[in-house]
């Protein structure tokens, strides 16, 4: 039954225990602080799959992440997380049985001064125009009170699969140029090579100003290198008047620089490249703190296009926060435009009571319910309802964790589909 | 050999930013690792510029209030003060948004945390034909290559 466990996630796994091993060793010999948390959920619902209709499914996930601080000093340090799921049923609604991914796992030199540090390993790099997992390196430094660079270069990770990983290579940086509170504007590139095939190059300028009354102007440009055209130009600006915080903006995308991306874009986004398409939109997010315990949101979107037609999007929202997490609050948006097969009503409403420990036996509960209704039929239905409960509570000094939901849903691809979840967390560390 | 100039360039940018960064006599403005308060923060929605001073010469606070749009909207602030967003969020804070390949959505892995502001609740199915006809910038940001991919080629080949 566990044959085609793939190679990967048994490399995957192998990884894991070999890194909890090192770390282990790192942590007796050195004396460094060791956390380990580990999630591990499992989930049951039906599908109909190639070997039958309503199947069983009961996938089981485990995250587990590692901290390593203070290995030998106060400065290197190790970091770890990654996921392993296996199918328990015998349905073959996975493609593979077991599958799983290291999201990362580096070694990290954090300096005494300058914001310094220093990451070896698979990692997450966000860093102007870069939004990449890499395995390699990275570094992040102050150069005087004035300017900051980073740079990082490796594999990209998310490449792996086109012709192997060998021949790519990703690489860029980023400059920034400060002023106190007063401006911060950062220069980046990011080149990505798919086997010696430019992919793609691009530049951005990332910019923040602080104006008079204390008004913020931010925003990003992207340029194509490829195409050698602009890819987008989003700006905003942020102002605070009393209790509301007030976020005018404008965006402007032209696909075929933005979409471009050579072997990158495979999947949904393949035609986009080649649709001639802009897209302009203007909006506005507004935020009012009426009170500590009521939020108030609203969200104002317009879009108009070269090709396509017009949509605008308006949603309110209101929260009211309590004790601890407890939060009850909805939310009702509706997207209208000259084409009705993209007109749709949301609703949604949630509460989260927290710290309920001395009223009854859990910690939490937890609800939420979604509505859609769609203009336009979907596979014969315009409607999609969803509703979610849970309750969970933590035991030995929040060690432990257990926590339990059920999710019911009713829409265009699942009628009656009800699904549940248990998540046990646990935590458990050493050192200091 | 590309390559070799490529990583050469990138190890002569890592040296020169060390040796500049540690040759020049500036303030020591390095930012703590924990924020200081941490048994305040999560009570109430977070505003920095309830505690930070809005004329505080060091950052402009109130670009970094978790407003009802921050959660959508972190996209600068994350790049530029990427140190800052640590001193309070785990390391893994962002992967369950930001990751290669996560399998679960947000809204799923964390289902019982309702109060939590993440995309794709509910019927994404559905409702991502629209809003992926509408913006589809946004979604190329996050499944914009073939492993972040990966669950929509079965429909989208
Ligand atoms: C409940 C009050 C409170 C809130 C809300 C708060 N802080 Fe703080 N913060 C503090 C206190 C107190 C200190 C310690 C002050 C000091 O060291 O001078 C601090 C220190 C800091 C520092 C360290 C300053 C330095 O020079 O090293 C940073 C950075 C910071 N906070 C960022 C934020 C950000 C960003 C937010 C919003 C997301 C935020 N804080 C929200 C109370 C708060
Ligand atoms: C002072 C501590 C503090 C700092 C600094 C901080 N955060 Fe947060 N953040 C929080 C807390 C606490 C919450 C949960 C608040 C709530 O639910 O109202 C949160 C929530 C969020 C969420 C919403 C998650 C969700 O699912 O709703 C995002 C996204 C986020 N932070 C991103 C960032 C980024 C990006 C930065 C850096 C620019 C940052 N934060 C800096 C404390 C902080
Ligand atoms: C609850 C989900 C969620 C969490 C948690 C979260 N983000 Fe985001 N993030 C988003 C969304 C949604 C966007 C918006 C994408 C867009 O429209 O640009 C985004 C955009 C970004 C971008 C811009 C990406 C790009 O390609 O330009 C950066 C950078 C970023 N987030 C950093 C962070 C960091 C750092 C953290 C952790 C401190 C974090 N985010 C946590 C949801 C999240
Ligand atoms: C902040 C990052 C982020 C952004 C922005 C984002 N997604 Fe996702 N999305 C995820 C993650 C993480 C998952 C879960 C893992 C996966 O399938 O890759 C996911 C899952 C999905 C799924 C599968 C949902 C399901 O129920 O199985 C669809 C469809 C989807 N995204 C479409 C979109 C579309 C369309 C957009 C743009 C409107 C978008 N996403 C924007 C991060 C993002
Ligand atoms: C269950 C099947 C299914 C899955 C899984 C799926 N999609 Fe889709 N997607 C569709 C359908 C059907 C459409 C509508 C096509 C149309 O209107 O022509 C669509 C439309 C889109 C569009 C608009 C395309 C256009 O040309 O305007 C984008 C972009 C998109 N999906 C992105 C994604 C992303 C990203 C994912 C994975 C995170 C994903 N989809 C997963 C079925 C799916």
């Amino acid at each position: 039954m566990h044959t085609c466990c793939g190679s990967y996630s048994r490399l995957l796994l192998r990884t894991i225990y070999a890194q909890a091993l090192v770390l282990a060793i790192f942590s007796f010999s050195f004396a460094a602080d060791f956390n380990v948390t580990s999630e591990t959920l499992f989930r049951s619902f039906e599908r109909d799959t190639k070997s039958g209709s309503d199947e069983l499914v009961l996938p089981g996930y485990e995250y587990l992440k590692l901290d390593v601080d203070r290995i030998t000093n106060q400065s290197l340090s190790f970091h770890a997380y990654g996921w392993v799921r296996h199918d328990f049923s015998d349905s073959s609604y996975y493609p593979e049985e077991s599958d799983g991914e290291l999201i990362y796992a580096y070694l990290e030199y954090a300096g005494p001064k300058h914001n310094q540090s220093l990451r070896l390993g698979r990692q997450h790099v966000f860093s102007g125009v870069a939004n990449d997992a890499l395995d390699g390196l990275s570094f992040t430094s102050d150069l005087g009170d004035l300017f900051s660079v980073s740079a990082y270069g490796g594999l990209p990770v998310g490449l792996a699969d086109t012709a192997g990983q060998s021949g790519d290579v990703l690489w860029g940086g980023r400059l920034a140029h400060h002023y106190r509170s007063f401006y911060n504007i950062g220069l980046s590139y990011q080149k990505v090579d798919n086997d010696d095939s430019a992919v793609t190059s691009k530049v951005g300028i990332d910019s923040a100003f602080l104006l008079p009354m204390n008004v913020g102007l931010y925003g990003n440009s992207v340029r194509n290198m490829e195409t050698e055209g602009w890819a987008e130009h989003v700006y905003w600006l942020h102002l605070l008047v009393g209790n509301f915080s007030i976020r005018p903006y404008y965006e402007m995308f032209e696909y075929d620089d933005y979409f471009d991306a050579g072997a990158l874009s495979g999947g949904p986004f393949a035609s986009l490249a080649h649709s001639g398409e802009t897209l302009d939109s203007l909006g506005l997010d507004l935020s009012w703190q009426q009170s500590p315990d009521w939020t108030f949101g609203a969200k104002a979107k317009s879009y108009s296009y070269e090709v396509n037609e017009t949509s605008n999007f308006l949603s309110l929202s209101a929260t009211w926060s309590g004790d601890y997490l407890t939060r009850v609050g909805g939310e009702l948006g509706k997207m209208k435009g000259d084409a009705a097969d993209n007109d749709y009503l949301l609703v949604r409403l949630f509460f989260y009571l927290d710290h309920l420990a001395d009223k009854l036996w859990v910690d939490f509960v937890s609800g939420d319910g979604l509505y859609t209704g769609y203009d336009q039929e979907i596979y014969g239905q315009d409607y999609a309802y969803f509703a979610s409960l849970g309750a969970g509570k933590t035991f030995i000094d929040d060690a432990l964790q257990i926590k339990l939901s059920a999710d019911y849903s009713k829409d265009p691809y699942f009628d009656n589909d009800l699904r549940s979840m248990l998540t046990v967390t646990c935590r458990f560390g050493a050192g200091q | 050999m590309i390559i070799n100039t490529q990583s050469l360039v990138l190890l002569l940018l890592c040296l020169t930013g060390l040796v500049v960064a540690c040759s020049s006599p500036q303030p020591n403005t390095q930012l703590q690792d924990k924020h200081p308060s941490q048994g305040d923060l999560g009570v109430k929605p977070l505003m920095c510029s309830d505690c930070h001073d809005a004329q505080d010469q060091a950052f402009s606070w109130e670009q970094f209030n978790h407003t009802a749009f921050f959660p959508t909207q972190h996209r600068l602030q994350a790049n530029q003060h990427q140190q800052l967003c640590s001193m309070c969020h785990q390391r893994n804070f962002c992967s369950d948004c930001h990751a290669t390949r996560v399998e679960l959505k947000p809204s799923l892995k964390n289902q019982s945390e309702t109060f939590r502001q993440m995309p794709h609740r509910g019927d994404y199915l559905s409702r991502h034909r629209i809003d992926a006809r509408i913006d589809p910038t946004s979604c190329f940001r996050c499944h914009g290559n073939p492993q972040t991919a990966k669950n929509c080629v079965k429909c989208h080949g």
